[in-house]
């Protein structure tokens, strides 16, 4: 069931601003809260907004975890999700550090062929971009 | 009619010109048979009102042509009015310049009896350019303020917390709405 979230409310709102201050924590355990509760939202816009922050914060913990975890990030089952985390990727300044974690995943073992695949069409775009 | 009463009208209208020149002004007077009150008549007016059906080459009746004039009279019309509009909003305009002028003629004058003039001066000119160089919408923004202060707390023990009860909130919130 497709469920239009009102982005207007306050608890809406009180989720954006944790997010957001998550993103400039300078703490890396700001990683692991986004990781256990963000990332593992049964909401769409929660998912996409917690892929963002990891890949503003552009470390390579919080880039592992959008890039190399499946059902995360750019391997999110919501396409609307994965778009989102490509589209901040290619929006970073300093691609450098997700190169990276790109490169480590497509040559990394015990990883799945679908998590490879992705990251290796994404390492492509960024690589255009 | 028999024959007299026909020379009676003629002699009515021979030597009555007066009341005949009247009846025939009024009947071509089209302000006498429209109410266009201020509105400007653009149709031809010395043409006679007798011919009310005249058809013209595209087809336009005298009568049409007549509710086109009013039409045109009540544009002119409404061009005054937004002339008027933006008169307003000049006079607007002039009246918070001054007040803005006031103002800093007013906190000049607050610096200048508080400390020594020159210097109080200086304060009331610094403050001002202070005030007009900040970001005013910095000022308002309470969120960015609200995100920098949890920034600034532990991600595990109170920031964890805090995002899985907003999260469960909104969760409920959209099992609620669907």
């Amino acid at each position: 069931m497709n469920i239009t979230i009102n982005k207007t409310t306050k608890t809406y709102n009180r989720v954006s601003d944790i997010i957001d201050s998550l993103t400039i924590n300078p703490n890396p355990e700001a990683v692991a809260v986004l990781e256990e509760i963000g990332t593992n939202s049964s909401i769409d816009e929660v998912r996409e907004m917690t892929a963002r922050a990891l890949v503003k914060r552009n470390e390579p913990a919080s880039l592992s975890v959008v890039i190399t975890q499946r059902g995360k990030g750019i391997n999110d089952m919501s396409t609307v999700v994965a778009m989102s985390t490509i589209n901040c990727l290619l929006s970073l300044e300093d691609k450098e550090e997700a190169m990276k974690v790109l490169e480590n995943t497509i040559s990394g073992e015990g990883i799945e062929e679908d998590v490879r695949e992705n990251a290796r069409s994404v390492k492509a775009l960024m690589a255009l971009s | 009619m028999s024959t007299i009463e026909r020379v009676s009208q003629w002699s009515h209208r021979i030597f009555n010109t007066t009341a005949n020149e009247q009846n025939v002004r009024r009947s071509s007077n089209p302000f006498a048979q429209s109410n266009f009150q201020k509105n400007i008549l653009m149709e031809d007016v010395f043409e006679s009102s007798d011919k009310k059906h005249v058809s013209f080459t595209g087809g336009i009746t005298q009568g049409t042509k007549r509710i086109y004039s009013t039409f045109v009279g009540s544009i002119n019309d409404f061009g005054k009015k937004f002339y008027d509009g933006i008169e307003s909003i000049k006079e607007f305009g002039l009246r918070m310049k001054d007040g803005i002028v006031g103002m800093w003629n007013k906190a000049v004058e607050l610096g200048n009896t508080e400390l020594h003039p020159i210097e109080g001066l200086k304060n009331g000119y610094s403050a001002i350019k202070n005030v007009l160089a900040t970001d005013m919408g910095k000022l308002f923004n309470t969120r960015e303020k609200e995100v920098a202060r949890l920034a600034k707390l532990d991600p595990q023990s109170e920031v964890k917390p805090m995002l899985s009860d907003a999260v469960k909130a909104l969760e409920e919130e959209i099992t609620m709405a669907a």
